[in-house]
């Protein structure tokens, strides 16, 4: 152990990790990199699957403005459908303000599909429906956006695109087979705070980047709210335990109680499933979702 | 045995799970290359197949010699050139068993092949779940100088190519399927293993994107003293030529004679440590 004694703490080797202060900086990113890295992957996934286009969700929010942008920047903007599809309990003018704005700079077309008689369709053909129940009721809308989109993608021929970011994905603060349904989703492995780096970076209005998240399932739904925490403080905690640090350890250099990191870690953990889809008994040779290992060569 | 030969790194993007068409573009590029004059034109690893197969190598897995080996034995004669490819090894004795090599061949046929040693199997590589390792460090006399071959994940092990320098390689040839996040060990580790050997050492890496896994190109070809003599792109398929002089080799070993220092006997110590910790 001599020589690592004389290693700066930050590098010194601890069990099979390495010691990481959890600062802001540890979220930077090459920015260019970054970029140039999502508009090849979804470049790539275009030219290899035929696909004419891509279409996706535009709330005007910082996410689907982002992937937005990345697409058009990707394969033009000519070859990218944003599409608005408010309904009357969450709909705010601003918004699709934002997404028009968003469009525009980035010279993709939109279209606006107002949902409100779909849904009140479902809700009146649900036999127990029942409205107070907003969970339910809310995923309905992002299941119901996910149809409009992919009935868009077979018309058109193109593939939908998600606007998913780490930091919901890993809470599982998604709808499983809703607003997470896409054929790709680019911007799924950086976390909400470097989204918003990457916004900026890429010149998403200010408005739009510092506007609070909202998955817009019921009215004056915040996403901070209903996660209880902020994603300066959440995205940290993810980092770290994405790179196996110890609750107690984050506890300590965040210097927070060790049961909002166990919250976190457990709240991560419990959501597997709505990643992991189709699963199924084990009981042949080969199984959908466990040991069929194919490429995903032909898309 | 020529003192100076034209290498080309054949940076290439493959068509995944098609060995025919990727036989093609290395028929291709190799008559490129033979254009610029290149006696030596090595492609990545894996090259024959992609890297992103999965449970496709069972069905694409071929024994040596086999049809694709026959096809690029043919490629290599009719152009006069030696040439270095990666691919699934089906095992000639189980038929069941299946390696991650890298073969050279010659104008002449068939010269030899290795067995990948090291096979990556954590974060998103999975190949210790499809591959033997391999047993057996690989150097080859050639026309063209004394070849050692390695693949990828080997650069970590500085062992390897030790063992294949001092089985008499001077030029090191490493084929790789390395993806982006990975760019800054490569970039570093190829500049080592050529300098702590005093050898030259090609690394020819992917490109194109592969179920999310951008392989970030960027191949090189290093001197013993550790100067980049030549570099292709990143991430964009590139062919790249370079000469290199194997006079330059002992000049530099005379300098930092990192071979005359050996001390065979820490190797031991390794030995002892390693099958204990």
């Amino acid at each position: 152990m001599f020589v690592l004694k004389y290693l700066p703490t930050t590098i010194k080797r601890e069990g099979v990790g390495v010691r990481l202060k959890l600062k802001t900086s540890v979220l930077d990113l090459d920015l260019p990199e970054t970029e140039r890295r999502i508009e090849r992957f979804i470049r790539d996934y275009i030219e290899n699957s035929g696909a004419k286009g891509i279409v996706l969700g535009l709330s005007g929010g910082i996410d689907s403005s982002t992937v937005a942008a990345l697409s058009a920047l990707a394969v033009g903007g000519r070859n990218v459908l944003g599409l608005m599809l408010p309904e009357k309990e969450t709909y705010n003018p601003k918004d699709i303000e934002h997404a028009k704005l968003v469009a525009e700079k980035f010279g993709l077309s939109t279209e606006l599909c107002d949902i409100t008689l779909v849904l009140e369709e479902f809700y009146k053909s649900i036999p127990v429906f029942d409205l107070s129940e907003k969970v339910g009721k809310g995923n309905i809308k992002a299941r119901t956006r996910m149809i409009f989109l992919y009935y868009y993608a077979n018309k058109f021929k193109v593939i939908v695109c998600g606007s998913s970011d780490k930091s919901e994905t890993m809470m599982g603060y998604f709808t499983k087979w809703g607003d997470v349904a896409a054929d790709i989703s680019p911007i799924m492995d950086l976390y909400k705070t470097q989204v918003r780096k990457l916004a900026q970076h890429l010149g998403i209005p200010k408005e739009i980047v510092t506007k609070p998240a909202t998955p817009a399932l019921w009215p004056n739904q915040l996403a901070e709210v209903e996660l209880g925490i902020e994603y300066e403080m959440l995205d940290l905690i993810l980092y770290g335990l994405e790179r196996f640090m110890k609750p107690e350890e984050i506890a300590r250099q965040l210097d927070v109680d060790k049961m909002i990191i166990e919250k976190v870690k457990n709240r991560w953990l419990s959501s597997e499933h709505k990643r992991r889809m189709l699963l199924t008994a084990k009981l042949g040779y080969r199984t959908v979702g466990m040991d069929f290992r194919l490429p995903r060569a032909s898309y | 045995m020529e003192e100076k030969i034209k290498i080309a790194l054949a940076q290439m993007c493959c068509k995944r799970e098609d060995k025919k068409e990727n036989t093609r573009r290395i028929e291709e590029i190799t008559i490129k290359a033979k254009k610029q004059a290149a006696d030596l034109v090595i492609f990545p690893e894996l090259s024959l197949t992609g890297y992103v197969v999965r449970d496709q190598l069972y069905e694409l897995a071929e024994t040596i010699p086999g049809p694709s080996t026959k096809r690029i034995e043919d490629v290599a004669e009719k152009n006069g050139v030696h040439i270095v490819f990666g691919m699934p090894e089906l095992s000639q004795k189980t038929q069941a068993t299946i390696f991650n090599t890298a073969v050279l061949v010659g104008p002449q046929g068939f010269i030899g092949k290795y067995r990948k040693m090291y096979l990556p199997t954590h974060s998103i590589f999975e190949e210790k779940r499809y591959f033997r390792p391999g047993y057996r460090a690989a150097a080859f006399d050639t026309a063209i100088g004394n070849i050692g071959l390695s693949i990828c994940y080997d650069l970590y092990f500085p062992e390897v190519y030790r063992l294949i320098r001092l089985k008499g390689a001077q030029l090191l040839v490493c084929i790789s399927a390395s993806p982006a996040v990975r760019r800054t060990y490569f970039e570093i580790l190829t500049l080592a293993r050529a300098v702590e050997n005093s050898a030259f050492l090609a690394y020819v890496n992917l490109v194109g994107v592969e179920d999310g896994l951008q392989f970030w190109g960027g191949s090189r070809l290093i001197g013993p003293n550790g100067k980049i003599l030549l570099k292709a792109k990143y991430d964009e398929e590139q062919l790249v030529t370079g000469e290199i002089d194997y006079g330059d080799i002992k000049p530099i070993e005379t300098f930092i004679p990192t071979l005359k220092d050996l001390r065979p006997e820490l190797f031991d110590e390794l030995k002892k440590h390693a099958e204990n910790f």
